[in-house]
């Protein structure tokens, strides 16, 4: 019989529903044994019955749930619940539920100073109230899935790789657990590391890197050798397909970019941000230089309270 | 604790080879300092990661020294210096945590140095005295 999926998308921008397409066809081999209950992306399907009759919220029962996007107000914390209350084992999709995602960024703000910033003073707009009217009241701050209710199974990565949402729906059919290896991006990184210190300024990404297109990944030195700042170091591994010739590239790096960090820390509890500035010092860059290092270096993980208004000092 | 004098709470990371032993010589020679440090042995000043500073910082403690042999004195030779090189990146973090520079020292302190050792946390901890509780305090 076909396992029941329900899926359901918050506080996102649709990028990891479009992963889900991208998986191409293995798609195909999967689809049989999938049987998509519930999905307001792809099928017209009522929270309140289709006439909008019901007085409870209503999501079907399901084997499998998969949550997209981090929880910014009540109604998706609304949905949270129920999905999770619906199925017997819950997904986190994409660094949004996993972490919080991009829109977390605004955790560094209190809600009133949002508001303020949207609604008041912006220069172009008439200044106004804040909307309460038919909109779902906004939450304190964005919550990553797992802090509103218990997820079973995280898929970070902004858009994450297609390939683990396969990895992880077959072994959930197989009945095993998921779970990716607790490894950082530079442990299956193949580029060549020569030494520390490369010293002093860190290049902006504009900059042009020396690497050959073409070229055996062992023949290109390492980004953040040539003092690029790359967060592999801090990164959860997993972004990358093993190639042809039997070699995994991190996706950024296949792309002559540095790491951005979007797969999240490498186990629960860990500080990217004071992992990497440790890791920066270490080997001999100027850590001053990092621009707007606290959004930088968290820039997908701002949920789970790793982004939080400054404490105001005390004059 | 609304009503008592704020006690700070000081985190100090003595090295085994110096620091520690300048504390022991202070306690030896009866030499009074607040009670408000608590000291951890660590082998090395350079082992002290910012990590352990920061989670400090923000899961209770006012303050954290961490304390070492002098510069070119180190049992290790160089991990002193690593220490150094990592009081930069521990005061940019303080900034991106939002707390005062202040709360965090790092200190070279010889293990014949007993009377330093008292003087630098009796300083210190009126210092912390003076800037209140941590925010993160709860």
């Amino acid at each position: 019989m076909a396992v029941k999926v329900a899926e359901e998308w918050l506080n996102i921008c649709g990028g990891c529903e479009v992963t889900i397409l991208d998986i191409g066809e293995p798609l195909l081999d999967l689809l049989p044994e999938l049987n998509f209950v519930h999905m307001p992306v792809l099928m017209d399907h009522k929270y309140f019955g289709q006439t909008g009759e019901k007085t409870e919220m209503e999501i079907p029962e399901a084997d499998v749930g998969i949550i997209s996007g981090g929880v910014r107000n009540e109604k998706e914390k609304h949905v949270a619940e129920e999905m999770r209350k619906k199925c017997k084992t819950l997904i986190a999709l994409g660094s949004c539920a996993c972490y919080g995602g991009i829109p977390a960024m605004a955790n560094m703000f209190p809600l009133e100073a949002l508001y303020d910033k949207v609604y008041r003073d912006c220069k172009t707009t008439d200044s106004a109230d804040t909307p309460s009217e038919n909109l779902p009241p906004l939450l304190d701050k964005v919550y990553a899935v797992d802090e509103v209710v218990p997820v079973d199974v995280y898929i970070p990565g902004c858009p994450t790789n297609p390939d683990i949402i396969v990895r992880a729906i077959t072994s959930l059919l197989e009945g095993k657990e998921f779970k990716l290896e607790e490894r950082s991006v530079c442990d299956e990184c193949p580029v060549k590391r020569e030494k520390k210190a490369s010293g002093g300024e860190i290049k902006r990404t504009l900059d042009s890197m020396e690497f050959k297109q073409g070229e055996a990944w062992e023949k290109t030195r390492c980004y953040m050798e040539q003092g690029y700042l790359c967060l592999g170091p801090v990164t959860l591994a997993g972004c990358g397909n093993k190639e042809e010739d039997g070699v995994t590239v991190p996706r950024c790096i296949k792309g002559y970019m540095p790491c951005r960090g979007c797969f999240g820390p490498i186990r629960k509890g860990a500080n990217p941000l004071v992992d990497m500035m440790t890791a920066i010092s270490s080997i001999g860059l100027d850590a001053k230089q990092v621009p707007d290092r606290r959004a930088l270096l968290n820039r997908y993980i701002g949920g789970q309270n790793r982004l939080r208004p400054l404490p105001a000092r005390p004059k | 604790m609304s009503d008592e004098e704020f006690e700070p709470r000081i985190i100090g990371f003595c090295c085994n080879w110096c620091s520690y032993a300048g504390a022991d010589l202070a306690g030896v020679s009866r030499l009074q300092y607040p009670p408000n440090l608590r000291v951890i042995r660590v082998m090395c000043s350079g082992m002290v990661h910012p990590n352990l500073v920061i989670d400090a910082l923000t899961k209770g403690a006012d303050a954290v020294i961490i304390c070492g042999c002098h510069l070119g004195d180190c049992h290790y030779l160089e991990g002193n210096v690593a220490a150094e090189n990592r009081k930069e990146a521990i005061d940019l973090l303080l900034e991106d945590f939002g707390l005062e520079p202040e709360r965090f020292r790092l200190e070279w302190v010889s293990a014949s140095e007993g009377p330093k050792f008292a003087e630098v946390i009796r300083e210190m901890t009126e210092e912390v005295r003076a800037l209140g509780p941590s925010p993160y305090r709860t």
